[in-house]
């Protein structure tokens, strides 16, 4: 019994990371109807601002601040010089520049800091665990879980009460009708990208506690389990990235700590097969709407 | 229309005449190639592998060359990619090279060391350390890094002197290494009376470890010991959790972890021991190359990559010296008998060893933030797992 919420706290925490970088990505496909396959890549920014920072003796909350900042300044810079020009394009060209924008991002990491990871140190109170009622919970972990909530909170109160939100909320449900009533698609967008700046500069900051370390090519398999999870919660909608976030860590984790040891090599597979079959059962997803056939 | 054929002809014959004269290796010198994953997923290996080759390159061409004769390096990036390392050497064939140089990882290796192969052309990977790699290819195919039963051979025995009796391994099938060198430290491990009480498995990339590390805790017996070959970031990611649920069991890592970043996790990696290519004691070959690699850099040397690379471009000249030809098949034997070739690491001998070397292997523990050498050892081959 202790063994399994033990295993469900960390199936919490992963989650919350994995909501976080879902809901960026869904945010702007929600506007858009891009999946921003540069989005991990801001993590990676995130990590090299924080690396720099701290190199430069300016300490641990001074680099997560940095760090945060920047990437939600790149989501933004990235939003004006590579998607505004192609925003009337077809999905395909804006996919394509996305993983264009990627690519570039990755060869400049490489040729231009370093191939090889860059270390960054991690304050060791970090590293330690509280013990709450027989539990330990990873001060990592705790961070992320409050992080996570304290985000969704602040985002929720955003998209329900300022103008700007509402704004996004109805550009998701209609883009064209939204411009209609007077709303500044750029101020929209720009939002949307700024948004998923930093939820992925604050999933970066938690990722990279985990690790320890920034490389050029980090934010590729966060950004995929993010996908993941955005399409399994329903394509264009909030609320679904992030359930499907938590539900993506439910099935990986407690697969990791319950499958028998000749089934773990399977245990991606089955995760995979599991989405699958959610999504053979919810085609339009979790919490997706059913599109209107008309 | 019959002009244009003739001058193309003529153009075609001349590119021929100057390609074959290179093969050769006449006057104008010695061609190695080098077909390396210089962007992508291969770059924090095959860059550090490059910069090493180029200062054994100049080291070599400052002291006479090879046989009287400059040797010249020619890059060709397969940007990782196994269709394109199959191009890029097909391209370095056509180029006259006399030995190739290929990736650093097995299947980008293989398809560029098939084409040398067919050409009769010896190449090596840079850091490729599965020890079935070269049979896999044919006879022109060498390896060059520390192998991976060799490496956890070495780790079983320093783990049995220590008194463990039960081992817990955590391994991810994603690679060849990160899969087969816990394998051969389990096997050494029993074969020299040890218990492996549970075998754990991690996706690479995966962030989170609490259920594996949940599992451990729970484990009856408990293991006196965790071998893992996993690397950043699953490696700081793993120890940092491990630490955190209060787990103390010593563990061991391999070369993967030899980064700058396991030397700044604090205290979660005290008394971590890890296996790598050697040591730079003072005075040793090794210290020598790093204040070279320092000189030509202007950087200190943050990985072994970088030294093993030297090694394989001192390797291949050797090789060509005791040919004392360019021509593929003497160049082939020639390095299939070298014995106690003096490089920065060590000492290499392929004699023997159907084209995997015996190199030394050190292994190192991690103590305030610092690198300190246990020792180098050398397993008694018979307890070295076959590949």
């Amino acid at each position: 019994m202790e063994i399994l919420i033990q295993q469900f706290v960390n199936a919490l925490s992963l989650g919350g990371t994995y909501a976080l970088l879902a809901l960026g990505l869904a945010m702007v496909f929600s506007v858009l109807g891009l999946i921003n396959f540069a989005h991990g890549d801001l993590m990676t920014l995130t990590g090299y601002a924080m690396f720099f920072a701290i190199g430069a003796g300016l300490g641990m909350p001074l680099a997560v601040v940095l760090g945060i900042a920047c990437a939600t300044l790149a989501a933004v810079a990235m939003e004006r010089v590579a998607f505004r020009p192609v925003r009337d394009a077809n999905t395909a060209t804006m996919l394509l520049t996305s993983l264009a924008v990627s690519t570039i991002l990755h060869m400049l990491f490489q040729n231009l800091i370093s191939a090889r990871p860059r270390a960054i140190p991690v304050p060791s109170w970090m590293i330690g665990a509280v013990d709450v009622g027989g539990l330990a919970i990873g001060v990592i972990q705790l961070m992320s879980i409050t992080a996570t909530a304290l985000l969704l909170i602040a985002l929720s109160i955003f998209l329900r009460r300022s103008t700007l939100g509402i704004a996004m909320r109805a550009a998701a449900l209609d883009f064209p009708v939204t411009r209609l009533m007077g709303i500044n698609a750029n101020a929209v967008v720009a939002t949307a990208f700024g948004l998923s700046g930093l939820l992925a500069g604050v999933a970066g900051v938690l990722w990279l506690a985990q690790r320890g370390s920034v490389d050029p090519l980090m934010g590729f398999l966060p950004v995929l389990k993010a996908f993941i999870a955005v399409v399994l919660g329903g394509l264009g909608s909030l609320a679904g990235a992030v359930v499907g976030g938590f539900v993506l860590a439910f099935i990986e984790v407690f697969l990791r700590a319950f499958l028998p040891d000749g089934w773990l090599p399977f245990r991606e597979s089955i995760t995979l097969t599991l989405v699958i079959v959610l999504l053979l059962v919810r085609p339009e997803g979790l919490i997706g709407q059913r599109e209107n056939v008309r | 229309m019959n002009q244009v054929s003739t001058t193309r002809i003529a153009a075609v014959a001349a590119g021929l005449m100057v390609a074959g004269g290179t093969a050769q290796g006449d006057s104008h010198g010695i061609t190695i190639g080098y077909a390396g994953g210089f962007t992508g997923y291969l770059a924090p290996y095959d860059q550090p592998s490059l910069n090493g080759v180029q200062l054994a390159l100049d080291q070599i061409n400052a002291a006479g060359g090879i046989m009287g004769m400059t040797v010249e390096l020619i890059v060709k990036d397969t940007r990782s990619d196994t269709a394109q390392a199959s191009v890029v050497a097909q391209e370095l064939v056509d180029d006259g090279v006399v030995a190739m140089i290929v990736s650093c990882d097995v299947d980008p290796a293989v398809a560029s060391g098939v084409m040398a192969q067919v050409a009769e052309i010896p190449s090596a990977s840079s850091c490729a350390s599965t020890p079935t790699l070269p049979a896999a290819v044919g006879p022109y195919m060498f390896s060059n890094y520390t192998a991976d039963n060799l490496q956890g051979a070495v780790l079983a025995e320093y783990a049995r002197g220590q008194g463990y009796e039960n081992a817990y391994i955590l391994l991810s099938r994603d690679t060849p290494y990160t899969e087969k060198l816990p394998e051969y430290f389990g096997e050494a491990f029993e074969a020299m009376g040890g218990t492996v009480v549970a075998v754990g498995e991690y996706t690479m990339g995966q962030q989170d470890f609490s259920a594996e590390v949940t599992n451990i805790g729970g484990l009856d017996p408990s293991p006196d010991v965790i071998q893992t070959s996993a690397y950043e970031p699953d490696f700081p990611a793993f120890i940092k959790q491990l630490r955190a649920a209060g787990i103390d069991t010593p563990v061991l890592g391999s070369d993967g972890i030899d980064s700058p970043t396991t030397f700044s996790l604090g205290d979660v990696a005290e008394g971590v021991v890890f296996s790598n290519a050697g040591f730079a004691s003072p005075g040793s070959a090794l210290e020598a190359f790093e204040m070279a690699f320092e000189e030509k850099y202007g950087t200190p040397n943050d990985t072994v990559f970088t030294a093993t690379g030297y090694d394989l471009m001192m390797v291949i000249a050797a090789a060509i010296e005791a040919a004392g030809s360019t021509d593929g098949p003497a160049i082939r034997d020639a390095w299939d008998n070298l014995e106690n070739v003096q490089v920065a690491t060590g000492s290499i001998t392929y004699k023997d060893q159907n084209r995997v070397p015996v190199r030394v292997v050190a292994l190192n523990q991690v103590s305030g933030g610092e690198r300190v050498h246990v020792g180098d050892f050398s397993p008694d081959p018979s307890m070295i797992p076959a590949p």
